[in-house]
């Protein structure tokens, strides 16, 4: 037998447990519901000075509400499906049979996240080529990018729930931390600009957690007068992708800490 | 052949010491009950020989690896958990079928452990509608899967009514008897341990306090004892005082008490009616006793402190 059939069993398995009846269904509505309407607004009420920057402001205004049920979906299962495993002794059935440690968490979280982002990224793409095709031929590059600043953040507390729940073997606990998490992260991304008026300016710091706001910068100072932008931090195209960058370099560190962890200090 | 090695095991969880020093062998073939009061250490033993926790110091051998770091070797290995838990929205049936899938087991042998288990009525049911006692017998048909020369069970009859631990028991012995399939039993039950186990290793404070089949414990606990009743116990006793195979003498108004070093019965035999003649003294009645599992476990945690 193969060493990936037993993977693919786990994997099967976290599947059924995370996505059971009614629970796909219901996000798949909700994301599809979510999608299509703000995609209709989006199309209706961005207002661009160029294609690309059309495009960013699509993806944006797309991923709203959609996105947050993404969150959701994924902290659930994170939580629910590896936190809550480890309380009641899933993961330590799971544990007696003859897999890897990583193979195991890799299968839990393929499940979580991977199902959850091809959902998610398939029904904004869906919406995209339906109700603006030529954006997303032509600007697939940027709608991409834009895509990956947007889901930083959300990985990154997804990370952060990961590692809660193998510390704290709660997922409970792990999943109240993550929603106040996130929405924190959001309040202080708003707060931002007003902040940095106060001169207590953290955009920076922001954009490496939310790179999104790197890339709005950077959009929103495009045709701009020269002396309007020394008045905000404009990132040039290069800053942009260290942000980003250095978002997705943070995401990982969060993850491998958490496969670490599972795959030498866990015990069940 | 020893298939778990266990040496000079430590474990902390903060400043509790879970297992301290403990050590332990499980030959092949062989049916080991571990018996101790709660938090003596059993579980933490057991789930540091199925390389679910890291043992702090020590060395754990199981078919001669490292479980921690060698997943391979469940293929092997069968494991009853005392509270059982598995993915609860599968069907009795489909789950058991992937879990052969995970071994490489053919999915045949399935229904072969729901019937083994008297579990098939349960097959289409989902996990989570199982009762305890069927979760438990479920454990135990999972556990019997992939056909494990090991099974580590804790707690395998935890949950289960009567009939039940009959039935699980019966088929431990059917398994030892038959597939050679060696087993580690914790149990807080003892006449159920009494009766499948070949030996016991009885555990408190983290340590093993004793260990044997139930004549050694006896011995070495100084449970084992020779009750000779005679008209003259005083001046008798006196005498088999001064036996060197004699470890304990006892003596009331109707006789003698005496426990002897292991395999020395016969000696006792031979000389007590020698001495009964030196002493012109009667003896009425001699017969010799094996404390029971629970008899000596309490001796062995008083002993322990």
């Amino acid at each position: 037998m193969g060493k990936g059939r037993p993977f693919l069993e786990v994997f099967a398995s976290a599947l059924r447990e995370n996505y059971r009846f009614p629970i796909l269904e219901i996000f798949a509505f909700l994301y599809a519901f979510g999608t299509f309407i703000f995609a209709g607004l989006g199309v209706l009420g961005t207002v661009a000075q160029t294609s690309e920057i059309y495009a960013h402001g699509l993806v944006n205004s797309l991923t709203g509400m959609p996105l947050f049920i993404f969150v959701i979906l994924i902290l659930v299962n994170i939580a629910y499906g590896l936190g809550n495993d480890i309380e009641r002794g899933v993961v330590q059935t799971l544990l007696s049979y003859p897999l890897k440690r990583r193979s195991i968490l890799s299968a839990k979280l393929l499940s979580a996240l991977g199902i959850a982002i091809l959902l998610f990224l398939g029904m904004q793409m869906l919406a995209l080529f339906v109700l603006a095709p030529d954006i997303i031929l032509s600007y697939f590059s940027t709608v991409l990018l834009s895509y990956l600043a947007n889901l930083s953040p959300a990985l990154l507390i997804a990370g952060i729930v990961l590692l809660l729940a193998l510390v704290l073997k709660r997922g409970s606990v792990a999943l109240v931390i993550g929603i106040v998490l996130y929405f924190g992260l959001s309040i202080i991304g708003s707060l931002v600009p007003f902040l940095a008026y106060t001169g207590f300016d953290i955009t920076k710091a922001y954009a490496v957690i939310a790179p999104n706001m790197a890339l709005d910068r950077y959009y929103s100072g495009v045709g701009l007068p020269f002396d309007y932008i020394g008045r905000w931090w404009i990132p040039s195209f290069s800053e942009v992708l260290f942000y980003l960058g250095a978002a997705y370099v943070l995401v990982a560190v969060i993850f491998l800490l958490g496969y670490v962890y599972f795959e030498r200090r866990l015990g069940i | 052949m020893s298939l778990i090695v266990v040496d000079d095991l430590f474990k902390s969880y903060g400043k509790v010491h879970a297992v301290d020093g403990l050590s332990l062998r499980v030959e092949h073939g062989n049916v080991m009950g571990l018996i101790g009061p709660n938090g003596a250490g059993k579980t933490t033993t057991i789930k540091i020989i199925l390389g679910l926790l890291r043992q702090d110091r020590g060395q754990v051998r199981v078919f001669d690896e490292d479980p921690w770091n060698n997943p391979d070797i469940r293929h092997k290995i069968g494991v009853v958990f005392e509270r059982a838990y598995f993915p609860s929205h599968h069907q009795v049936l489909d789950y058991l079928r992937r879990v052969c899938r995970i071994y490489g087991a053919s999915e045949s042998r399935a229904k072969e452990v729901l019937a083994l288990t008297k579990l098939e009525d349960a097959s289409d049911r989902t996990i989570k509608a199982l009762s305890a006692g069927m979760l438990q017998k479920f454990a135990v048909a999972h556990a019997l899967l992939h056909k494990p020369s090991l099974i580590v069970a804790d707690e395998p009859t935890a949950n289960l009514d009567p009939a039940a631990r009959s039935q699980v028991l019966d088929l431990i012995s059917e398994l030892h008897a038959n597939e050679k399939v060696t087993f580690l039993i914790s149990s807080h039950i003892l006449p159920e341990l009494s009766r499948v186990c070949e030996s016991i290793a009885i555990i408190n404070k983290g340590k093993v306090w004793a260990s044997g089949n139930l004549e050694e414990l006896s011995v070495k606990l100084g449970a084992k004892a020779t009750r000779i009743t005679t008209d003259k116990p005083g001046s008798l006793a006196d005498e088999i005082r001064k036996l060197d195979y004699v470890n304990r003498v006892e003596e009331d108004s109707r006789g003698v008490t005496v426990a002897v070093n292991m395999g020395e019965d016969e000696r006792l035999y031979d000389d007590v009616p020698k001495l009964a003649k030196k002493l012109e003294a009667k003896i009425v009645g001699i017969e010799s006793g094996t404390a029971s599992l629970e008899e000596l476990f309490k001796l062995a945690v008083k002993a322990s402190g």
